[in-house]
């Protein structure tokens, strides 16, 4: 039995029971299920990339993830063993950050921050008739540029929904407001033949790339236009970037690189 | 603001993906002292991003991706480089593929060095004229 090394979806669920019960006095049926699921393991550290963490680091972590949720399996219990290692290597990779002092959530200062920049952007454009410069905002905000800065960063770098609601006042769903022609699809046709996951965003997404690349919106204008804040356009661009390009390099390899859209951008 | 004139800001990071988010965080803080509108700076920080993930995405580099930073009165220039990369440089079809269709989006100037010894990306965002800063 050494031809187990399949992609993730495609796992024989039968080769994995049968590997489990073998455990634990079975070292090589250990080994074997440590390889078979060790692409889930780094896959799953990936997420947590750019927090500054060295990849491999991670992937380090993820591994002990892994091995904790190989240990712990129960073959009885009526759960896939890729969910439940999921699970836990998540926890694993979560406890890690908790345990370097690194909070996962934005810290409550910034949080503040960000919800006052929230706030002010729309009515400083406003009264500007431009976007306004980071100085601007800072003294309309009684904060440094800095904690400005640190704010948009913060957004950018943690995943939080707290900056995220809508900046309008009940704050309906505006894409389904939307709704009807949306001529984003057509349009951006026009980059499918080089990133041909453009079409596997959600509406949202695909909307916020057409109205920023193609009719040349600003952040703060399609903001306006889709409903939410601005930094939450800046957010779904850079991570629809990052997802467009991540399918560009790996070439049909799903477990590189890629940025699940479908969990990370899609959280409100 | 003191205006500034031929004042350069040089960072060196390891080429990994895990290191962009300095030269991002330093191109938002530099691009914040001079007259950018926040969306300016957003653009700017998403054009740098991309760079370094083009570079990489072909790099091939020991001693590390370099970002230079220079605020002029008018606009800011930025240039991501890297020691080498696997295969053609520029890339066949340049104006076609992905990144540069990003890139051009998102500031004002964008043009890549041929030079193989040192492919570079450059980019410029011009800042708010000044009639309309306050």
């Amino acid at each position: 039995m050494s031809s187990v090394e399949r992609p993730i979806g495609s796992t024989d669920r039968e080769v994995e029971t049968e590997l489990f019960k073998r455990l634990p006095d079975d070292a090589e049926a250990r080994e074997q299920l440590v390889r078979m699921f060790l692409p889930l393991a780094e896959y799953l550290a990936r997420r947590f990339d750019r927090r500054g963490e060295p990849l491999e680091d991670l992937v380090q972590v993820a591994s002990v993830g892994l091995l904790n949720a190989i240990d712990r399996f129960d073959v009885e219990r009526d759960v896939q063993f890729s969910t439940y290692a999921a699970v836990t290597i998540i926890g694993e990779l979560k406890r890690h950050f908790r345990d370097k002092g690194w909070a996962i959530r934005v810290p409550r200062r910034l949080q503040e921050v960000g919800l006052r920049v929230n706030a002010v952007l729309p009515e400083l454009s406003q009264e500007l008739g431009r976007s306004p410069t980071v100085e601007e905002i800072a003294a309309r905000c009684e904060a440094s540029p800095e904690e400005i800065l640190d704010a948009m960063e913060a957004v950018q770098a943690y995943s939080t929904t707290s900056l995220d609601s809508p900046v309008g006042e009940e704050g309906a769903a505006p894409i389904d407001v939307l709704g009807g022609d949306d001529p984003s699809l057509e349009i951006l046709d026009g980059w499918a033949s080089v990133a041909p996951a453009v079409k596997e965003l959600p509406e949202r997404e695909r909307r916020v790339l057409y109205l920023r690349f193609f009719r040349g919106l600003t952040q703060s204008e399609i903001a306006k236009e889709v409903g939410v804040s601005q930094m939450h356009v800046s957010r779904i661009l850079s991570q629809t970037l990052s997802f467009l390009r991540g399918a560009v390099l790996e070439e049909g390899d799903p477990l590189r690189e890629a940025e699940p859209h479908g969990a990370d951008l899609d959280e409100t | 603001m003191a205006s500034p004139t031929s004042e350069v800001i040089t960072v060196s990071v390891p080429p990994e993906a895990g290191y962009v988010h300095i030269l991002r965080a330093v191109t938002a803080s530099v691009a914040a002292r001079l007259p950018i509108s926040i969306d300016g700076v957003e653009d700017l920080r998403l054009a740098v991003d991309e760079a370094c993930a083009w570079l990489l995405a072909r790099g091939r580099s020991e001693s590390g991706m370099t970002l230079r930073l220079r605020p002029l009165d008018d606009r800011l220039e930025a240039e991501v480089s890297i020691d080498a990369v696997d295969g053609p440089w520029p890339p066949p079809d340049l104006q076609q593929s992905l990144p540069w269709k990003i890139l051009s989006a998102l500031v004002d100037t964008l043009s890549v060095d041929t030079d193989v010894g040192s492919p570079s990306i450059r980019l410029t965002k011009r800042t708010l004229e000044p009639s309309r800063t306050t």
